[in-house]
């Protein structure tokens, strides 16, 4: 029976491949991965509690401990392009239970912080930060809501940014500090046109 | 005592989906907490937190200075915030716990914050409010129980706790000890009690509801999926009701069970309220008080029980 996710056949049998190649390794990636997660993510022992522990488990390929073991072996090019690495809801479930005191969860953060410096974002993730550059809010107000909270005995709008928009361009020198919008619109551009 | 009357002050930290889709739940809260000694103070300016699992994933550092921003502002006021969704716990609460204790994440985040003429100083500490109302040093579940004056008597009520105020708990630093039990929690369990109702315990209570991480707008079917098991294992306790204290876990359960109709063709009709509601509605406000009307799945059936 043929075994697919839906991916290009190439990415696919990469990733069903389980040999270890030396040449992919890149032990920079490790020392990467444990910076950015402040975890110490190379003292995992492979028990395979987290992926026990993972709600996403049991309904995909997402498997936590095999990303827990590319983290300590180096293999980034897997760890990165493996669209499994965006179905985390980062429940910490894993790392509440983790017996080595990993939080394997702030692994997949690491990891996804790392696959952002190549472009591999989904779109969504994008369009929160716009949002936000907007309006201040990754869920904005609208008038539907606008009414109901008049009803209700509140101001049309809450008393954040949306009622203060002179805070904005604070929020906007802080995302342009780190060139987050600009990165946005241009993967938004190439994705969707 | 301030001159209010209030016991205690807050800045109220209001995040993005009460105030914007849930209403209620910030007029509750309020409202709610005011009988209870406590004032929540608009925090002005706030933004979103920002939300987690996006600025979580594609950069912390950013994530970091968002979040010290809207902490600043409450430097600024002199005041602890206190907030209502589990989400905003993680960026607010947990930025400002690793900016107290990392220096060079904080000096990381002042190079930026000087830019916008900020500094974060550590110098308050943020709360959830459910936090507060089972802290007995801020309200306490007995002063919850005195406050009731429409018991929910007869409604058999489930709770979601989620997972951002409670996991991962070996960072959490909650004064009780019985919150960090992040494996079988009871503890809101005791507020559903105080309010009158029947707190009812289902199959894997604490599994996630599956929209955070970026995942419901990643692969909403797989979310979905996530939380129709929880709405399977809530459905054989033939509960009326599920209470939250997250208002990105309702937009889940709630308006995610019309896109569960919608995609897997079973329905629910399962009311998902968060905690601030139905204590709102336990002190005697209206469902129209509640803006109730703006759930996705009606809430008639559980209210023809309590009210």
């Amino acid at each position: 029976m043929e075994r697919t996710k839906g991916y290009p056949a190439a990415l696919d049998k990469k990733l069903q491949d389980t040999r270890l190649y030396l040449e992919d390794s890149n032990p920079e990636f490790t020392k990467n991965v444990k910076a950015i997660s402040r975890t110490n993510a190379h003292m995992c022992y492979q028990c395979g509690t987290c992926t026990g522990s993972c709600p996403s488990a049991p309904r995909s390929s997402y498997r936590i401990r095999k990303f827990m073991r590319r983290a300590v072996l180096g293999l980034e090019n897997e760890s990165l392009v493996d669209p499994d690495l965006w179905l985390c809801t980062t429940c910490y479930s894993c790392s509440d239970r983790c017996p080595r005191d990993i939080i394997p969860t702030d692994v997949i953060m690491a990891m996804r912080n790392l696959a952002f410096k190549r472009d591999i974002v989904p779109v969504n993730f994008l369009k929160t930060v716009t949002a936000i550059y907007a309006s201040g809010h990754g869920v904005p107000n609208n008038d539907v809501n606008r009414a109901a909270r008049e009803k209700i005995g509140l101001s049309r709008d809450p008393p954040t940014t949306h009622s203060y928009p002179e805070y904005l361009p604070a929020i906007r020198k802080i995302l342009d500090h780190y060139k987050l919008k600009a990165n946005a619109d241009r993967i938004i551009k190439e994705r969707e046109g | 005592m301030s001159e209010s009357g209030a016991k205690h002050k807050f800045a109220f930290y209001l995040g993005c989906i009460a105030p914007n889709r849930y209403p209620g739940v910030e007029s509750a809260s309020i409202k709610a907490m005011k009988k209870l000694g406590v004032e929540l103070v608009p925090l002005k300016g706030a933004s979103c937190c920002p939300a987690p699992g996006a600025f979580g994933s594609i950069d912390l550092n950013v994530f970091y200075a968002m979040a010290a921003r809207n902490l600043v502002l409450a430097e600024q006021m002199k005041m602890d915030i206190a907030l209502v969704c589990n989400g905003c716990y993680k960026s607010i609460w947990e930025v400002n716990h690793k900016l107290k204790h990392n220096k060079d994440l904080r000096d990381a985040v002042n190079e930026v914050l000087k830019e916008v003429d900020m500094e974060y100083k550590g110098t308050i500490n943020v709360y959830h409010t459910a936090e507060l109302l089972y802290n007995d040093k801020f309200i306490g579940v007995d002063k919850v129980r005195d406050s009731v004056t429409n018991p929910l008597t007869g409604a058999r009520i489930a709770v979601h706790y989620g997972c951002h105020l409670v996991k991962p708990h070996k960072d959490r630093e909650f004064e009780k000890e019985v919150m960090l039990n992040t494996e079988h929690p009871v503890w809101m369990e005791e507020l559903v009690a105080a309010l009158g109702a029947t707190p009812v315990e289902y199959r894997n209570k604490m599994q996630c509801c599956g929209a955070g991480g970026g995942v419901r707008g990643y692969d909403i079917v797989h979310a979905l999926d996530i939380t129709n098991e929880k709405l399977i294992n809530l459905q054989e306790e033939k509960v009326d009701a599920l209470t939250d204290i997250c208002p990105f876990c309702q937009l889940q359960f709630d308006r995610g069970q019309i896109e569960i109709q919608e995609k897997f063709g079973v329905s629910y009709n399962l009311p998902v309220l968060h905690f601030a509601e139905l204590l709102g509605l336990a002190q005697g406000m209206s469902p129209q008080d509640l803006g109730l009307d703006l759930h996705g799945i009606s809430c008639e059936s559980f209210l023809q029980k309590v009210l």
